[in-house]
């Protein structure tokens, strides 16, 4: 017994410095935005302690100027509108993207899947700044696209690429697309290719053998990599800054712009509670659907 | 008559170029940004001639140099605090099968993965923002602990998967051979460990040499990272300086993500 | 000499509960090769694994030598283990993996080299002592790992199923092995096992053990031949069960009315049957095949050839089919065929009073 309780008193003296340093720079100070989104905005930025929901109202809604009277705010509507909508194209193009590859790299001879896998992982661990100016470099007005366009006399002037939700989308499907290809390949790997040579015996063509065998079994791996695509989308800061330039704003810029001189810090402050909320919704999906996964499989 | 053709049961139809485009795109602009660190002209798009200049430029230019130390100060410091608690929390969580409070320990320890980097950042720069208001210190230890605080999930990932790989036998019979646990942690657990450590230590310095957001939130006025200057550097036109210093960056990240890659392999034999 | 009294382990509690091991009591005597045998999840592991001192055990007691060994931990036992995965270090060579107790209990470093070279001889493998034990064979890491428990001198060598990962040839050369070992180093041997053949060639003596208790302690000559259980009977060899009825028991020795109204002697278990209606167990090689009339009557089903023997399935009325084996001889003419009346015999004494 005495045994037991040292073993349990180590345990937690090997865990103290971890959880002290994620409790002072991660967990911890989340609670302090919760706070925050209840306080009255300052004058010139910061805030005024005292108690206001007001910043949650401006979450959605806006006070007109002069009658006081609420409505939907429509900038902000059309900000949270546009980041889900690119999210979803993100996730969208990346598994169009991802499956095939990933496909591809599971059905290369053993030796050589870890290289290709590693082709795919490499610009993953690269810095997401760095690539992001490498799109960005490729269809600027003077980027390569349109140097090559012009140069041959298909366009007069440039195409304006940069800037728009499409570019945007682009930035963050070429930064986000290993997280696809990542969970697809892994089930795609356990997957026995023996199901596919029955489904073949029994008649099917190549595309129903797809739609119904390998999708199926392969679900799994589709749906995290779908969740690890649009959670980081959402999110997304750096990308849509570059991207967008401040035309295509998503949450994350929207939040970044409360924390500016004479901005509204409790605005920042709600809107952050309820883009985490948003991403905590999405993984407690996920949570569930693996779990009633290894439920069926186990 | 030509001969038929094996049927093969892996051949999806058009896949194989879907993929082979995709390791193009993946790498074509990485490519062509590294080309064009090298040009000799301004352009990014109109080869000049080959020309090190812009790494020249770089190398004298006092904001890079000084962001330059600043990364790797944070970067190192934050792999080594990461890794030495992360060690211990996987030590401590490995091994030992469900224990009171072990769900909480692992959504604090992955908690950096789940939540969005943005957020993070606000709620650095509230709490940071009260401090430095309450002590005037406005050095790089806030950039430490942040990065620290994320780097615990990297470092910790491949240190608990070589501890679960390890055989719990291995300890058992250090034991039965009359070793003390210290013994058995020095003789046999530490040196089965070590590429999961030295891996967790190189990934954690990735991240933190790549961090971008927090930093931009964390930052006191003056202190530069080579991530958030370069991010600066956006609002004005952009010059091959910035490739140059992005294709050291790369270079740095590639070798550390390949050398893990190998370390991660080696432990498969 | 170890001495286990009223051991009992459970994991876990409330109705999750969980015993391992229940009111164990045995003693293993010295210089003995004892091995213990039973299915997976009968508590043999656990037990070996108490004595070790990687289980702490609920309750009883266990002493080596006189001295208690519950209160020590694993590295202040006088036991040492080879594991069944082997567990060698794999960032250590052959030689510094034999050494590592040695090294661990402090001693000199050239009695550690004395040691590590006069094992290295027993298991035969001086030429490797430099190599990685990556880069050896499965047999030889064997080898390896029975070495590295011996070179400390243990009073007991526990050993847990090392031999289940060997291929049949080197399982068959290292059970002689293993036996050599035991007798010219004298030390105490506690062997685990779920392989019934292993347990009845290396043995002096055998625990059959299920749901973590032990069912019969006896020589393998013993258990085999005189099997108190029907568990036993049926875990070790092939064995038929035919109901009959308890006549008198006395000394040892029971008179039972088979379903044929044939008496016969057979032996009693130790404590007696006492009941009426019991369950005798005979082996297929000690019954005969006769003609009608025999203690047993019934129908010849099948014969089965095996090369070196011949099954013979009898099928009689109200009992389960009966096995006879008979042993092939190169000249033998087969005198029956399927479908044939015939009668099956056994000599007095050689069937088995079941205690159910």
């Amino acid at each position: 017994m005495s045994a037991d309780a040292q073993t349990e008193r180590n345990r937690w003296l090997l865990l103290t410095p971890a959880l002290t340093i994620l409790t002072l720079a991660a967990a911890g100070p989340l609670l302090i935005v919760v706070v925050y989104s209840f306080l009255t905005a300052g004058d010139y930025g910061g805030v005024v302690w005292t108690f206001s929901t007001d910043a949650w109202f401006s979450v959605v809604a806006e006070r007109d100027f002069f009658d006081e009277t609420l409505s939907f705010s429509d900038a902000h509507l059309a900000i949270f509108w546009r980041s889900v909508k690119l999210s979803l194209m993100t996730t969208a193009v990346a598994f169009l993207v991802g499956f095939p590859t990933a496909y591809f790299i599971a059905t290369r001879p053993a030796r050589k899947r870890d290289f290709w896998m590693l082709l795919i992982m490499i610009p993953f661990w690269t810095n997401l700044l760095i690539r992001t100016f490498a799109v960005m470099e490729i269809i600027r007005n003077e980027g390569v696209v349109n140097t090559v366009l012009m140069k041959l006399g298909l366009i007069e002037a440039p195409i304006q690429m940069m800037y728009t939700e499409f570019a945007v989308t682009l930035g963050m499907f070429y930064v986000f697309l290993p997280l696809m290809v990542l969970p697809i390949y892994a089930s795609m790997e356990r997957m026995d290719f023996s199901l596919v040579e029955a489904a073949y015996d029994l008649y099917a063509s190549r595309w129903k053998v797809l739609r119904r065998v390998i999708l199926p079994l392969i679900k799994p791996g589709a749906v995290a990599g779908s969740i690890l695509v649009f959670v980081p989308s959402l999110g997304a800061y750096v990308t849509p800054r570059i991207m967008g330039g401040g035309k295509q704003l998503m949450l994350g810029n929207l939040i970044e712009l409360q924390f500016g001189q004479g901005r509204n810090w409790p605005l920042g402050a709600a809107l952050s509670i309820t883009l985490l909320a948003i991403v905590m919704v999405a993984l407690i999906i996920y949570v569930r659907s693996s779990e009633s996964e290894g439920a069926h499989h186990g | 008559m030509a001969k038929p053709r094996a049927f093969d049961v892996r051949q999806q139809t058009g896949f194989t170029l879907v993929a082979l485009s995709c390791f193009v795109m993946l790498y074509l602009p990485i490519i062509l940004l590294v080309i064009y660190s090298f040009n000799a002209g301004t352009s990014i798009a109109i080869w000049e001639g080959f020309s090190w200049q812009w790494y020249a430029a770089a190398w004298e230019n006092e904001k890079v140099q000084e962001a330059t130390v600043l990364s790797l100060i944070i970067a190192s410091s934050a792999s080594l605090v990461a890794t030495s608690v992360a060690v211990m929390a996987a030590l401590a969580t490995t091994r030992t099968g469900k224990f009171r409070g072990s769900g909480l320990v692992f959504a604090m320890i992955n908690q950096p993965l789940m939540i969005p980097e943005i957020v993070t950042a606000v709620a650095l720069l509230l709490f940071f923002a009260m401090i430095k208001v309450a002590t005037g210190y406005t050095g790089i230890w806030y950039l430490i602990i942040a990065h620290s605080a994320f780097c615990i999930p990297f470092a910790y990932m491949p240190v608990r998967a070589r501890l679960q790989s390890m055989d719990l036998n291995l300890e058992q019979a250090a034991a039965d051979l009359y070793g003390r646990p210290w013994q058995v942690f020095r003789r046999v657990t530490l040196p089965q460990l070590w590429p999961g450590v030295l891996a967790g230590a190189m990934l954690s310095f990735v991240i933190s040499l790549d961090d971008v957001v927090i930093t931009e939130f964390v930052k006191s006025a003056g202190q530069d990272t080579l991530p958030t200057y370069m991010l600066g550097q956006l609002r004005r036109a952009i010059t091959p300086e910035v490739n140059a210093i992005s294709t050291v960056l790369l270079a740095i990240s590639v070798a550390l993500v390949v050398a893990f890659y190998l370390l991660s392999k080696s432990k498969e034999k | 000499m170890i001495e286990i009294t009223g051991l009992s382990k459970t994991f876990g509690a409330g109705p999750s509960a969980f015993t391992a091991l229940e009111n164990i009591n045995v003693t293993i005597k010295e210089n003995e090769f004892f091995t213990l045998l039973g299915p997976s999840g009968c508590g043999k592991t656990t037990l070996l694994r108490s004595i070790a001192g990687f289980v702490n055990p609920t309750s009883g007691s266990l002493t080596v030598n006189g001295e208690d060994m519950l209160s020590k931990p694993p590295y202040a036992r006088p036991v040492n283990t080879v594991f069944q995965n082997y567990a060698l270090f794999p960032h250590m060579t052959v030689a510094e993996n034999i050494g590592f107790g040695l090294e661990m209990l402090g001693r000199p470093k050239s009695e550690i080299k004395s040691v590590v070279a006069d094992m290295l001889d027993l298991v035969q493998m001086a030429p490797m002592a430099d190599r990685m034990t990556s880069q050896i064979s499965g047999g030889q890491q064997q080898r390896v790992a029975l070495a590295r428990a011996l070179a400390p001198k243990p009073k007991v060598l526990l050993l847990d199923e090392p031999l289940s990962a060997l291929d049949f040839k080197l399982r068959k050369d290292m059970q002689i092995e293993l036996k050599r070992l035991q007798s010219e180093t004298g030390i105490t041997f506690v062997f685990v096992t779920h392989d019934q053949e292993e347990a009845l060639t290396m043995s002096d003596r055998i625990a059959v053990m299920k749901s973590g208790r032990i069912l019969q302690i006896g020589g393998p000559k013993d258990i085999y031949d005189h099997p108190a259980e029907r568990f036993v009977a049926d875990f070790i060899g092939d064995t038929n069960f035919v109901s009959a009825n308890l006549l008198s028991e006395d000394n040892g020795k029971a008179q039972v009315r088979l379903p044929s109204g044939a008496t016969v002697e057979a032996r009693s278990p130790e404590g007696g049957a006492h009941s009426g209606a019991v369950t005798i167990a005979v082996r297929p090689e000690h019954a005969m095949l006769s003609e009608p009339g025999a203690l047993i009557d019934g129908r010849l089903k099948n014969i089965v050839y095996f090369g070196t023997d011949t099954h013979y399935h009898v099928e009689s009325e109200g009992q389960p089919t009966f096995v006879i084996r008979r042993q092939n001889q190169p000249d033998a003419v087969e005198h029956h065929s399927v479908g044939d009346s015939v009668g099956i015999s056994f000599n007095p004494g050689i069937a088995q009073v079941l205690r159910d």
